[in-house]
């Protein structure tokens, strides 16, 4: 008997009238461990909430969903409650009290325990998950990885036989997610509970999975283990093959035969073996051509220093560096480290107290605050979200620019034109990131600083916004991005620096940058340094393999 | 603050003694129980903060003075008139009388800065969970927004701050008005829709399927019973003993202490000896080795 | 009728009137104790009926965050001085969702917010001014239809908004100020307090006046949203 069996299962929303799903047929058998993907609205998220009926969504359905063998319906709130774990996206809005020992116990307060089970699942659970060391701490005071490992235990406390988890990592930082993603898979192995995880960023779990199910237009396009969905989305020319690991994307693209590598480690092994005893004609890419010196940056920060509070310790130490004008710059570097704060020190939201900031060759102290926010300096935050203010995406154009065909253009270049009447909470993550931007294009900035841009964006919005930052830096805009994404700066940004202790450590292009680096740098460089040198993205290590193997021919 | 010995019993029995203390502090008049108060509290105070409280404490005298000089405006009853102000008599009893309820004030508050600290709302709602649990609920939900409400706060200011949409120091107060309330319109829109959420993830995790029990996490030892008893029997000794009762206008007439005073006296200072005898204890066992 | 209903009733037709007598009888100068009793009383009921409704999560997580936002309004707003929103929000909660959510979400407001300034003798009686602040103002407004053009909807809730303050929930909470410090309840005395709270009441009306006008219609707006797109607060209508 499956553990849960999902026959023909069709539903559309009450608005709309479109199928979310249509005949989805799906059976999962206990202790399996099941990776669903897809594009955003390819019905993921609709059908991971059919498998618990309290967030079963309102809507026309038909088909069945039996878990166990039974119809879910019939099983009782409660049975489900305690069986069914399910895991959302957002860690801080999952969490209902202001302890951490108290959000660990709402499950099992709510299901009525007694206090000796609760005492005792509660222990285990905060040691089991390694909660101990801030078990009496205050929710408020948690980091996002920490709240979406307290969300997790706190279902786990509960015993679940399964456990459902959309976009558990979409926000957090890749360190944090991938401690969050090896939890889940320890969970798996340790206690054979059944999971069925959907996720963007496919490189931690995809090698794990007993089975990858792809879902496209609320159909279910593909479903086998994960060596043989790469194999069919590349036949099929699937847009998902996007999303897929960077071996095995190399893999295909270069043509290969044989078994797929999954990991880094086998698509090491798979470049070694391919170019064992053959010598190589071409060994690392074009070194991108070293910055010209321009006679004035778009940004120039010397000696930076700044703190929040008197009595803390300096967040900022001595930041110094400059970004070419109409160059695309990327700061990477660990989570916490200051790098927001860096940007805040150069929009004047955070005041540094020693060194200087220059926006254009002019101080900022100089600027007027009108004159620094217009047509010159534009910021868009991490949480898009933090620019909304209005009911509509037009009023919230609106609000920035009386010019119509302005604000047509903008709308045109973030192509958010038809969703013009939506609602701004209504919109994907993607959309809503394209809708801020807008809004803050509407300033006619000429220096662009971005937050953490690709924060909870799958890979097609990714290279959405990746158009729109190269159509932007057409036009003269500077871009300066301070990001955890290495791979999305190895593959967009002109030049990278790293921030480390409060300093912008070294500056350079990707593949110099990435290049010389061997944790910090992106999987396609980690799988091909023992063949090639300086191959950052999947398209130069794809490349490379073609000319080498071709040369031999 | 401070290792405090008294704040790490059960909170049922901090939560009772101050209640007491407040208790009788609020309702007895008589001008030596009124100072044993003040001196309990102040003291118990100076153990949370340290060389913090001072401030607080000092702060405290201008105002007891203040409410002593004032009341006799306004209460006119008395014997011993000492002078006329706007004609009415100012008198004697009835400056007595505002001395004391000046203390009392003082007393209270003193008592309420010790509970702000001892008391913190995770000890309050595990002690009322049981008893209300929706309100309690409801409480340490409120107690977990605000801080994350705070920061998104600040977090779309600077948001509104970064595209030149805020407000300076020389704007006229319509605008600062209309800035804030963009904000706060804005706060709202992002806190209903992760209230959503966060609605579906109390119901994923059973709420509302069974009647909610409440997870003890302090546990009643002996020590917190033997302190509640004795807690209890002070309380009781105050309350039979009698002698508490002190009238000022139209005459004075204050009743002799009895034993009950030193009951009382001994209940003020519960917290500040149990500081002390925990001080002298870490000092012995440090000797010793 | 239901237990908590009968409960409620005794509360008030036998419970208070006890108080008093007893207070008044057992010395004259019980004042804020008697007077606190009393107040602490009152809200009995209303905590009762929502404890024994056993609320739905929806319902509770709406008036969580109403109550959370009134009580983080102010730092919103501290950039100018005294301008306090508070009363205002839970108001416009009230007229939302029905007396008794605003009655809650006043109480819950003032009280949470004192863990963070501190509970003092204060804490039950602003806990009982905002809570009647937002009652008043659910009982009257709430699924009524006020005219026709929205401008002059807000300029009525501004208008209510400001008296209500003035004439209700400022003297509520002056009243602890009363019985705490005052030897003799003389009217004089009572005057003096209530003239001298008179500034920070009136402030205090004008900033909620100019909540009113330019926050209820959105805030209205929103709600509305929330119910029409996930049903908030709804689940109870049905019976669910």
């Amino acid at each position: 008997m499956a553990h849960f069996d999902i026959e023909n299962l069709t539903f559309s929303y009450p608005i709309g009238g479109k199928e979310s799903l249509s005949g989805v047929n799906l059976s999962i058998e206990k202790g399996e461990y099941i990776v669903l993907c897809g594009k955003s609205g390819s019905g993921k998220t609709t059908l991971l909430r059919h498998f618990k009926s309290v967030l079963t969504p309102h809507g026309k359905r038909s088909g069945r969903i039996l878990f166990n063998g039974k119809p879910l319906e019939t099983i009782g709130q409660r049975e489900q409650a305690a069986k069914i774990g399910f895991v959302m996206q957002n860690p801080d809005d999952q969490i209902v009290t202001d302890k951490v020992w108290h959000e660990l116990a709402f499950g099992l307060e709510s299901l009525g325990c007694d206090q000796k089970t609760m005492r005792l699942r509660v222990a285990e659970m905060a040691s089991y998950f390694g909660i101990q060391g801030w078990f009496h701490r205050d929710v408020a005071s948690l980091s996002g990885g920490q709240k979406q490992l307290l969300n997790l235990a706190s279902i786990m406390a509960m015993q679940p036989e399964v456990l459902i988890l959309d976009e558990p990592t979409s926000q957090l930082d890749p360190i944090a997610a991938s401690d969050f993603l090896n939890t889940v898979r320890k969970i798996n192995l340790e206690l054979g509970t059944t999971i069925v995880i959907t996720e963007h960023r496919l490189e931690d779990i995809y090698h794990a999975a007993d089975r990858v199910v792809v879902m496209e237009n609320g159909k279910i396009s593909a479903e086998d283990t994960p060596r043989k969905v790469g194999a069919l989305l590349h036949r099929q020319k699937s847009e998902m093959f996007a999303a897929l690991p960077t071996p095995v994307r190399v893999f295909y693209e270069s043509g290969a035969e044989g078994e797929c590598p999954l990991t880094v480690r086998e698509g090491r092994n798979w470049l070694t073996e391919t170019f064992r005893d053959r010598p190589l004609s071409v060994t690392a890419p074009d070194l991108e051509p070293a910055a010209a010196e321009t006679e004035q940056p778009a940004l120039r920060m010397k000696e930076a220093w700044f703190r929040y509070e008197k009595e803390s310790p300096d967040v900022l130490q001595g930041v110094s560096f400059e970004v070419p004008a109409g160059s695309l710059f990327a700061v990477v570097g660990g989570n916490g480290a200051g790098k927001s704060t860096m940007l805040k020190a150069v929009c004047g939201i955070c005041r540094i107290y020693r060194g200087s900031v220059e926006v254009f060759g002019k101080s900022l102290k100089k600027y007027k605050s009108d004159a620094l926010f217009h047509n010159c300096l534009a910021m868009l935050p991490q949480d898009p979200k933090s620019l909304f203010v209005k009911k509509t995406v037009r009023e919230e154009l609106e609000e920035m620019c009386g010019d119509a065909e302005k604000r047509a253009a903008v709308a045109d270049v973030c192509e958010i034109t038809a969703l013009h009447e939506s609602h701004p909470y209504d919109l994907s993550g993607g959309e809503q990131q394209r809708a801020a931007l807008a809004k803050i294009l509407l300033t006619e900035p000429r220096l662009l600083l971005l937050d953490e841009p690709t924060k909870g964006l799958d890979s097609f919005f990714k290279q959405k916004f990746a158009g729109i930052l190269k159509k932007l830096q057409a036009e003269g805009i500077t871009i300066v991005m301070v990001s955890h994404d290495v791979e999305f700066c190895a593959e967009y940004a002109d030049l990278v620096s790293i921030f480390f202790d409060g300093q912008i450590l070294t500056t350079d292009t990707p593949r110099r940058f990435f290049g010389q680096n061997s944790f910090y740098t992106t999987a396609a460089n980690r799988m091909s340094r023992c063949v090639f040198q300086n191959a950052v993205t999947a398209q130069d290590v794809t490349a490379l393999y073609h000319i080498n193997r071709e040369g031999r021919a | 603050m401070k290792s405090d010995a008294f704040g790490r019993f059960h909170p049922a029995v901090c939560f009772l003694y101050f209640v007491g203390a407040i208790g009788f502090g609020v309702v007895i008049q008589h001008p030596a129980y009124a100072a044993a108060g003040c001196i309990g509290a102040a003291c118990y105070y100076l153990v949370l903060r340290g060389r913090a409280a001072w401030k607080r404490v000092l702060s405290l005298l201008p105002i007891f003075a203040l409410l002593s000089v004032i009341n006799p405006l306004f209460n006119t009853a008395g014997s011993r008139v000492l002078f006329f102000v706007f004609g009415r008599p100012y008198t004697w009893e009835a400056l007595c009388y505002g001395m004391a309820i000046a203390a009392v004030f003082v007393v209270m508050m003193l008592w309420f800065s010790c509970y702000n600290l001892v008391m913190t709302s995770d000890k309050f709602t595990s002690l009322f969970g049981n008893l209300i649990p929706a309100l309690s609920l409801l409480l340490v939900m409120v107690l977990r927004m605000i801080p994350s409400f705070l920061r998104k706060a600040s977090q779309i200011q600077h948001a509104r701050q970064s595209i030149g949409k805020s407000v300076g120091e020389g704007s006229r107060i319509s605008e600062k008005i209309r800035h804030g309330m963009t904000v706060l319109s804005a706060l709202t829109d992002w806190a209903l829709e992760g209230s959503v959420v966060t609605a579906d993830s109390m119901r994923a995790r059973g709420y509302g399927t069974a009647r909610r029990t409440n997870f003890q996490i302090y546990r009643m030892t002996a020590a917190d019973w033997t302190l509640l008893v004795l807690i209890v029997l002070l309380a009781a000794a105050v309350l039979l003993a009698g002698g508490t009762a002190a009238a000022y206008t139209p005459v004075l007439s204050i009743e002799p202490l009895t034993w009950g005073f030193a009951a009382y006296c001994l209940y003020v200072l519960i917290p500040t000896a149990l500081h002390v005898k925990e001080a002298v204890l870490w000092r012995i066992s440090i000797s010793k080795i | 009728m239901k237990k908590s209903a009968l409960f409620s009733i005794l509360v008030i037709v036998l419970l208070i009137p006890a108080t008093l007598y007893l207070g008044s009888r057992l010395s004259g100068h019980w004042y804020y104790l008697t007077s606190t009793l009393i107040i602490v009383e009152i809200m009995i009921p209303f905590f009762l009926a929502f404890e024994t409704r056993r609320p739905q999560a929806r319902e509770l997580v709406t008036i969580a965050v109403m109550a959370a936002i009134a009580a983080a309004s102010r730092a919103v707003f501290a950039f100018i001085p005294h301008f306090k929103p508070i009363t205002a929000i839970i108001m416009i909660t009230g007229i939302a969702f029905g007396p008794e959510a605003g009655f809650l979400t006043g109480a819950v407001a003032a009280f949470a917010s004192n863990f963070i300034f501190g509970q003092g003798p204060w804490t039950p009686w602003q806990m009982m001014a905002f809570g009647i602040g937002g009652f008043l103002a659910g009982l009257l407004f709430h699924n009524r239809k006020l005219t026709a053009k929205p401008l002059w909807n807000a300029v009525i809730l501004a208008v209510y908004g400001f008296f209500s303050i003035l004439l209700l929930v400022g003297p509520l909470l002056d009243s602890c100020t009363i019985f705490t410090m005052g030897t003799e309840i003389t009217p004089a005395f009572v005057g003096t307090i209530l003239l001298s709270g008179a500034p920070v009441n009136v402030t205090h009306g004008v900033s909620c006046a100019a909540t009113m006008l330019l926050f209820s219609k959105p805030l209205l707006e929103k709600l509305e949203r929330l119910k029409t797109k996930y049903g908030m607060m709804e689940a109870r209508r049905d019976g669910v």
